[in-house]
């Protein structure tokens, strides 16, 4: 063998380990969806379509139900967090003040520490200011977890953001207001989108932190799947899983071409 | 950047920053700090007018050593969990980075982190479907191999193992890959001019460069690990009980809210212990 | 320390020909400069001989070995990089002595062969820093004793000083001078300056949509180039136009030739001088530059350049009507 040949043995290695990993990632995603298609309840092969379970999903009431309130409050979340992130994000950026290194580091803990202990934490204290469980709480806190999510995607984009422009603009006669909302936002815009896909993602696949703060047979609907498959397995779960995780990934596709997640070009 | 310099300015700040640090101070700092208040209670003020201070909620995990055994075995997991990830993802991450190029590694890397946004309870729940007894795993093999077979994967430690790498393998290859895309050209090319070989050029650049975004791949799939519930609930059965589920269980079955508080606090140490030992490193990678 | 053989080297990237049958021999112990604009296969020419890519036909010999499918790490070459490429993670002696370890030479040899080549480069005393605490300068001196200290066959450099600034540039070419005569390796680099490719090399090579169109010394080259590629590409040059050719000196050939002077060889005066080339023309503008100055003057309807010591130029006003003359030796006749 060549020296040349020999040194493409490795790299061709990699290759090959990277589709099995592939594999490793989607197979499971692959045969939920698959047997969501199965006619047969216990998975059973040979495999026979059937869009059974699809139609008794939709004749599903609680289903129907915890899916109607999940993307209710995932919309309610994009929309405060996106909104309240972007003006933090704007407010970060534009002014050097003292602290602000302690407000950036504020938006770790949301992300870093394990929503068990987040989530937890959220159901004792809003039991003991009298919020309680339920859907109010529920968006309380999927927002607070979205927002550092839409605070950093934002604020990365402004970072490339050249502060020249704004100080060519307000050479021209712009106000403070003017400048942020015809150079800055339309700038940052991008970014916001992105940000506001994350929340949405964040809020809608969101089991733990909902499973503590949803008042039982009001729930959403990660905490109905998990609930249902604990009580055993059904093909309905299976079908609505199958639209999940097609809707997540779909939006999650969007909102990394919008952010050019991993280096651009 | 501006400087504050008038009144104004002040307040423009303030209504910028003000709601959304606000919410994160009523939604999770708090909360925090109301649990920690909550881990030195008899009872929860608003049930028991007779509740007292006390440090029997943490003595309890002191005492009971069922309390330490499963935090051991969390922490056990955790690590397990995370040295599969650093196994499989590093050597991906290396490839995407060094390797594939262009469009195609554009592609792949988003497949690779697609599964780490989706619904991870679903994903869960998948795994529960391929390797319940006489699943899809099993059949596929059985049509493959010559001979009978029996994994009994299901409710097994295993079964949990291979369902949280699947959930935060995601992690590693993310992490990793950015520490290694970062790294410029030309010092893998004045290396090999130098004469090394892929080998040492693994051993004695790509990986002490990359290595503070390998252990932030690490960290972040170790923390959320040992806080684990709901993985092990579905894919352990009977063997899933940790740490996590001890937890749970204070607030969603037994109700024993300052016990949980306490618990509670207790993985929080853990966590912020671990953010300690690291920081340095990672911190380093941020320059 | 050996010559460097290139033999009908071909390239192609997809559809481009990067390389076009090239052949050319880098001398034992030369210091040789290749020339062109970006896109006309310097850089690949230069990765081809370290190794980097493989030609798709033509052979390379290093020394007494055919190595045109040898991969990098085996042809025993040294590289310095466009913007040093020093190893962020090690000491200065570690990069160093990085293709040492690689060699196995042991640690004694490995330490003694470090100081060596530290002193060499005059950084002696900078071996326990690391590469962030360096100036640019430094920085570019510890790539050059990392590219030396395990005594290649040959060193090649990539634009080598382009990212350094002017006075430090100047500097780094006496010094990187004064360390190739000194060890005497054989030295081939890219460049697109052509002050540089002048005064550091004693060969240059031209090179335009991946051919070698002129290879020769740099004061050859300057003088005589082959085509008016070449002519245009290294130094300036003014174009004498077909009109004027009848009245003047030329030097031999005629028929398929094409004339220039190059912007030094030119005097300004108010009156026609006698003896030598002369043109009348129109002075456009004077820009003084302290020692220099530049003129521009339009000759026959065309604008040409003309470089002089201020003091040598008369005192004339703008628009003012002139004549430009040159010796009849200077003209450059390129084929055309």
């Amino acid at each position: 063998m060549t020296p040349r040949k020999k040194a493409l043995i490795l790299p061709a290695l990699g290759r090959a380990w990277l589709a099995l990993v592939l594999v490793f990632l989607y197979a499971p995603i692959l045969v939920m969806a698959a047997m969501s298609f199965n006619a047969s309840p216990f998975y059973q092969l040979p495999f026979e379509f059937s869009t059974r379970w699809y139609q008794d999903m939709a004749g599903n009431a609680q289903i129907l139900a915890a899916s109607l309130r999940s993307v209710g409050i995932a919309v309610a979340t994009t929309v405060i967090a996106t909104a309240l992130g972007t003006a933090a994000s704007v407010g970060l950026f534009r002014y050097d003040f003292p602290g602000k290194r302690f407000l950036q580091v504020m938006l770790f803990p949301p992300i870093a520490i394990p929503w068990l202990i987040i989530g937890t934490a959220m159901l004792v204290f809003f039991f003991a200011i009298g919020i309680g469980r339920g859907t109010p709480a529920v968006l309380i806190g999927h927002v607070a977890l979205a927002l550092p999510y839409v605070i950093v995607t934002v604020t990365a984009r402004l970072s490339s953001f050249d502060v020249t422009l704004e100080e060519a603009a307000r050479s021209l006669g712009a106000d403070g207001w003017t400048v942020l909302r015809r150079v800055t936002i339309p700038w940052i815009a991008p970014g916001i989108v992105a940000g506001a896909l994350f929340a949405f993602a964040v809020s809608f696949d969101q089991f733990v932190v909902s499973y503590f703060l949803a008042k039982p047979g009001d729930s959403t609907l990660p905490v109905l799947i998990y609930t249902a498959i604990r009580k055993g397995f059904t093909p309905e779960i299976n079908a609505i899983s199958t639209i999940i995780i097609a809707l997540s990934m779909g939006i999650m596709f969007l909102a990394a071409r919008k952010a050019r997640f991993g280096g651009g070009r | 950047m501006a400087e504050l310099a008038t009144p104004a300015d002040k307040r423009r700040l303030a209504t910028l920053l003000s709601p959304a640090y606000l919410w994160l101070t009523l939604a999770v700092f708090l909360p925090l700090s109301a649990m920690l208040f909550f881990s030195f209670v008899t009872d929860l003020p608003q049930d028991a007018p007779d509740w007292a201070f006390t440090l029997e909620n943490y003595g309890k995990f002191l005492e009971n050593p069922v309390y330490g055994k499963l935090l051991w075995k969390s922490l056990k997991l955790a690590a397990t969990v995370t040295l599969f990830c650093i196994l499989i993802g590093y050597p991906c991450a290396l490839v995407l980075a060094r390797v594939i190029k262009g469009r195609a590694r554009e592609v792949l890397f988003l497949l690779v982190i697609l599964p780490f946004w989706s619904n991870s309870l679903v994903r869960i729940f998948s795994w529960a479907i391929v390797l319940r007894g006489n699943g899809i795993l099993e059949r596929t093999l059985e049509a493959i191999l010559p001979w009978d077979i029996r994994l009994n994967l299901m409710f097994t430690t295993n079964a949990v193992v291979i369902g949280l790498v699947h959930s935060y393998l995601p992690y590693v290859i993310l992490t990793s890959y950015l520490a290694l895309q970062a790294i410029d050209d030309d010092i893998i090319d004045a290396a090999r001019s130098m004469g090394a070989g892929k080998l040492t050029i693994l051993r004695r650049l790509l990986l002490p460069l990359s290595l503070p975004g390998l252990l932030a791949g690490a960290v972040l799939v170790f923390v959320p690990v040992v806080g684990s519930f709901m993985e092990p609930r579905i894919l352990g059965g009977r063997v899933g009980t940790y740490f996590g589920t001890v937890i749970e269980d204070q607030f969603v079955a037994v109700y024993n809210w300052p016990l949980g508080a306490a618990l509670s606090f207790v993985l929080l140490a853990v966590v912020l212990l671990i953010f300690a030992l690291t920081s340095p490193i990672l911190r380093k990678a941020q320059t | 320390m050996s010559s460097v053989e290139i033999s009908n080297v071909t390239k192609t990237f997809g559809k481009a020909r990067a390389l076009n049958d090239v052949t050319i021999t880098f001398e034992d112990g030369g210091f040789f400069a290749l020339l062109g604009p970006s896109g006309s296969g310097k850089t690949t020419l230069l990765r081809t001989i370290a190794g980097f890519s493989f030609p798709d036909s033509g052979t390379i010999r290093i020394g007494e070995r055919n190595v045109e499918t040898i991969p990098v790490e085996k042809r025993d070459i040294g590289m310095m990089f466009q913007n040093y490429a020093l190893f962020p993670n090690m000491s200065v002696a570690d990069n160093v002595g990085f293709g040492l370890r690689v060699r196995k030479v042991g640690a004694a040899e490995e330490k003694r062969r470090i100081g060596e080549a530290l002193e060499l480069v005059q950084l002696g005393q900078f071996a326990n820093r690391m590469p962030h605490q360096l100036s640019g300068g430094q920085r570019q001196r510890v790539a050059l004793a990392r590219a030396i200290v395990t005594n290649p066959k040959v060193l090649l450099l990539d634009e080598p000083l382009s990212a350094l600034d002017k006075t430090l540039r100047v500097d780094m070419q006496i010094e990187l001078k004064r360390i190739q005569r000194e060890i005497g390796i054989t030295t081939i680099f890219v460049t697109h300056d052509q002050e540089e490719a002048l005064t550091l090399s004693d060969r240059i090579g031209i090179l335009r949509d991946g051919r070698l169109v002129q290879v020769g010394p740099p004061r050859e080259v300057y003088d005589r180039p082959n085509s008016a590629f070449s002519a245009e590409f290294l130094g300036e040059t003014n174009w004498l136009p077909e009109a004027v050719l009848p009245g003047l000196s030329l030097p031999g050939g005629g028929e398929g030739f094409r004339f220039a002077v190059r912007p030094e060889a030119l005097g300004l005066s108010a009156t026609r001088p006698e003896g030598v080339n002369a043109l009348e023309a129109r002075l456009e503008q004077r820009v003084f530059a302290g020692a220099m100055a530049t003129c521009i003057v339009t000759v026959q309807g065309q604008p040409w350049k003309l470089i002089a010591r201020d003091r040598d130029l008369p005192e004339l006003p703008a628009n003012a009507p002139v004549w430009v003359s040159w010796a009849p030796e200077d003209t450059v006749a390129v084929p055309a």
